[in-house]
């Protein structure tokens, strides 16, 4: 899942400060799941600036709405009929559904509530780690289904470092070193000769190399 | 000095807390009027920050949560968790220039419990001090 933390109040109330008719637009996806934009957080957004604005008697108009996806076009045309409304949208979106609202609605000015961050897996209630850099070039089955180079410290492909201690990184020892996880679960399986193959650098054109990424599949297409 | 009944406060309460049944409900309802709204929860865990600011945004001068006693909650973590929820909620105050006193925990006591109208009564007491909620719609 895409994980996302909100902005600081003050920043988003300098962004929306020109905008009468503001729509605070929430994203019921990766951004909810991270408690960060879902229909609760949306909700807690639009009552706060709404309770700002009154304080500097402002006259602003903020309502909210919440749709399933921000990054899908057949969920982003249910705002047509009330996007007249609004000479703004807040989005609570991550920068994909930001973005895909604003091209979708390219005459209303759009602004991202949320800092988007990583990849990431909801650990624990409370807790989103990443795991993934969505590399283009999955190489998990050699490293035992643990990614060294978003769970390593030092990115390295032919670890260890040798510097972990008690299974911790040397770096920071609140994270578990991702090279004894690789061992122990190739130990695990019976497939430590992985390993044994050198691994060369990460071939990073496959991630940005041709700019912006792009995904075709005919057969989904009409 | 404001009395209490020109302040509005919206009271979410675990239904644990003493003497917190329908009719002491009722009767507090009765002697506060329209100065009180209250809201019986199964457990202050159940509480969350976007309950309070509603609250506040829409009809309260302040928005309080009563607990169970630390280590009492029949849920285990319940208070705990309400009491994290009203860190946040009063930050978000803060960030938006509104005193964030006008939310508030009240943990109860074990060894000296207190009953719902008790407590209600000693938070008055306390936003009295404040008065008016300046982000309420005036009028």
């Amino acid at each position: 899942m895409i994980t996302a933390e909100q902005k600081p109040i003050d920043e988003i109330r300098g962004m929306i400060a020109p905008y009468k008719r503001i729509l605070v637009l929430g994203c019921a996806s990766c951004v909810a799941e991270c408690a960060a934009g879902g229909e609760k957080e949306t909700a807690m957004l639009a009552s706060a600036l709404r309770m700002a604005a009154r304080m500097e008697k402002q006259e602003v108009e903020i309502e909210e709405k919440t749709i399933d996806r921000q990054c899908v076009n057949e969920f982003i045309v249910l705002l047509d009929d009330i996007i007249d409304k609004y000479d703004a949208i807040l989005s609570l979106g991550c920068g994909a559904g930001v973005q895909a609202v604003g091209d979708m609605f390219p005459e209303i000015p759009i602004i991202p509530a949320l800092n988007t961050e990583f990849l990431g897996e909801t650990k624990s209630q409370g807790l989103w780690v990443e795991n993934c850099l969505g590399c283009g070039d999955c190489m998990l089955y050699y490293f035992g289904g643990v990614c060294p180079l978003a769970r390593c410290s030092k990115q390295l492909f032919n670890g260890p470092c040798g510097g972990s201690v008690n299974g911790k990184c040397e770096i920071n020892p609140d994270l578990d070193c991702a090279w004894q996880l690789i061992i122990d679960r190739l130990s695990t399986f019976g497939a430590l000769d992985r390993l044994e193959e050198v691994y060369p650098p990460k071939d990073w054109s496959k991630k940005q190399g041709s700019g912006p990424r792009k995904i075709i599949r005919e057969d989904q297409q009409r | 000095m404001i009395t209490e009944q020109q302040l509005t406060l919206a009271l979410f309460y675990c239904q644990n807390v003493p003497k917190s049944g329908e009719e002491d409900r009722q009767a507090l309802e009765e002697e506060f009027g329209k100065s009180i709204r209250l809201f019986p929860i199964p457990c202050s865990g159940r509480l969350d920050p976007v309950h309070l600011l509603k609250a506040l945004e829409r009809f309260a001068d302040a928005a309080f949560i009563i607990t169970c006693p630390e280590g009492a909650c029949r849920y285990f973590e319940g208070n705990h968790r309400a009491k994290k929820r009203v860190e946040r909620t009063k930050k978000i105050l803060s960030d938006i220039g509104l005193e964030p006193e006008r939310a508030g925990i009240i943990i109860g006591s074990k060894e000296a419990p207190k009953t719902l109208a008790e407590i209600a009564k000693e938070i008055f007491k306390k936003i009295s001090q404040m008065g008016p909620s300046p982000a309420l719609k005036q009028g």
